[in-house]
């Protein structure tokens, strides 16, 4: 009874911690009038590059193999039921509305968002972090805003890349096995994906591209000492992960129910 | 009558996480005035440049720049008020991803309205001036320890504060780099009407720099005089201080 009492108060400490962070980060856009673009441009374009380029084999690779797997599940038990002329549809459903902006967010969490939580927590350490306090720089603005930024255009292009290469990288792969005129694929696929599909692929990047970093950094600003980094990395990872399964689902409730 | 000091503290009575702890000490900084303060460990001096930079926001009296109270500062006059000030820190606190250069323009692309081109030109004179050129593109890990220095003192100094704080800036330095360092800050201290404030637990390396100097023990100030009374040693907690006696007043 102690210790589950003891766990629900940690929890509810957690979440007061949390929307401390939450209003010190909107209380740091009171600054942003004196950002100068100029100084977070680097900070931008070196996590756009590792979030979104460097990322781009993985997911790629990765989407070949789910659409593959989806295709040929398809192929062999839609006849079944005698509905194989919905495999567009499954296509759609399946990986641009579901797993492409999941899978795609979770290779950005366990990609970038441990990076950007052990990146902030050793920079804390080594007391980079007060330093830039002490320039007058608003360390809440420079550090996460870029991040935010890059993220959501970052996995904005990731889940569109997942998407293609799911569809067409799954149709090559499952060649090997079934065989689907391409013009039967196409059509069905075309027929199937609507323009709010890609609309709440906006709206999902959006929300991601801005939980993932703001979660990873108030994870990286949490460590009070160098023994505390990795336990806090692999909370921000954990939970970063569940938030999105909870968004995403919320996400898809509340556009497709 | 604020105003005519930069810098003046009042009263101040405060304690940190760490258990150490200032008792309602009092002192000010004119403007081009340099002080050092010292003393042994867990005599306050740790505290003194976070509280002046308003890192410290609980305790008793009052902080003064330019007459202004620190404590009324907002969140925005405290990050204004921190531009202001140049905080040379204990570790230096380069911030190890960017080169030198990355490093000491990072407060002008930060705060000021100069060009990139003008930062760039800015910034390579005072690299050049400091004999740092021959490690400008390099990042914090490729430096010495007197590199890490200069530039943290460049980074400092570059945008031109009216009051630079050297919290333990020499320690660990090899004796020479010090005084190589000291030398070549002088000028500018000096050029600029910089006023400093040094704090460390030996004096005697900015005698050429310091006109005001104080000591503390327990949070008290027990010794604050001018270079003239430092280097008498009248007073004893200076001679327990600096023969490193054991039988004496700390």
């Amino acid at each position: 009874m102690i210790l589950f009492k003891n766990r629900i108060l940690k929890i509810v400490s957690g979440v007061k911690n949390f929307y401390t962070y939450i209003v010190s980060i909107i209380i740091s856009f009171k600054s942003i009038k004196h950002l100068r673009f100029r100084s977070i441009l680097t900070t931008a374009i070196n996590q756009t590059k590792f979030t979104g380029i460097d990322a781009m084999p993985l997911v790629a690779s990765i989407a070949i193999l789910i659409g593959g797997t989806v295709i040929i599940q398809a192929t062999q038990n839609f006849p079944k039921f005698g509905i194989e002329g919905f495999i567009g549809n499954l296509l759609v459903l399946i990986i641009a509305r579901e797993l492409g902006p999941l899978i795609t967010a979770i290779i950005v969490i366990t990609r970038s968002g441990s990076a950007i939580a052990a990146e902030i927590a050793t920079q804390k350490q080594h007391k980079e972090i007060m330093s830039l306090e002490l320039m007058g720089i608003d360390t809440k603005l420079y550090i996460v805003f870029p991040r935010i930024l890059a993220s959501i255009f970052s996995i904005f292009s990731l889940i569109i890349i997942f998407d293609i290469v799911g569809f067409f990288g799954g149709y090559l792969l499952s060649m090997t096995t079934v065989y689907i005129p391409l013009d039967n694929f196409m059509m069905t696929v075309m027929e199937a994906f609507s323009f709010e599909d890609l609309i709440i692929t906006l709206v999902k990047s959006i929300i991601y591209g801005i939980l993932i970093p703001l979660i990873s950094c108030y994870y990286g600003f949490m460590p009070n000492a160098y023994f505390e980094i990795p336990i806090d990395v692999s909370r921000a990872v954990i939970r970063t992960v569940w938030i999105i399964f909870v968004i995403n689902a919320l996400i898809s409730a509340i556009f497709y129910f | 009558m604020e105003e005519t000091f930069l810098l003046k503290i009042e009263n101040v009575s405060c304690e940190s996480e760490k258990g150490d702890s200032l008792k309602n000490i009092s002192f000010s900084v004119k403007k081009g005035e340099s002080i050092a303060i010292f003393g042994p460990e867990d005599s306050g001096i740790e505290i003194i440049c976070p509280l002046v930079a308003g890192l410290i926001s609980e305790y008793t009296g009052n902080v003064y720049y330019k007459g202004l109270s620190v404590k009324s500062f907002d969140y925005l006059e405290t990050h204004k008020y921190r531009k202001e000030l140049g905080y040379l820190q204990r570790d230096y606190g380069l911030i190890s991803n960017m080169s030198v250069h990355e490093n000491i323009s990072l407060p002008l692309k930060y705060h000021s309205k100069l060009s990139s081109k003008e930062i760039e030109v800015i910034v390579n004179w005072m690299i050049e001036n400091f004999g740092m050129l021959h490690c400008k593109d390099k990042r914090p890990v490729g430096l010495s320890r007197s590199e890490k220095l200069r530039t943290a003192f460049l980074r400092a100094i570059v945008l031109d504060p009216e009051l630079i704080l050297l919290e333990h800036s020499l320690e660990g330095q090899c004796l020479f780099s010090s005084r190589i360092f000291l030398a070549s800050i002088k000028q500018d201290l000096i050029s600029r009407t910089i006023s400093a404030i040094f704090t460390g637990y030996d004096p005697r390396l900015y005698m050429d720099l310091a006109s005001e100097y104080i000591m503390l023990h327990k949070g008290n100030i027990v010794f604050n005089g001018t270079r003239e009374e430092f280097e008498s040693m009248d007073n004893p907690y200076l001679r327990q201080y600096f023969n490193s006696l054991i039988d004496s007043p700390v």
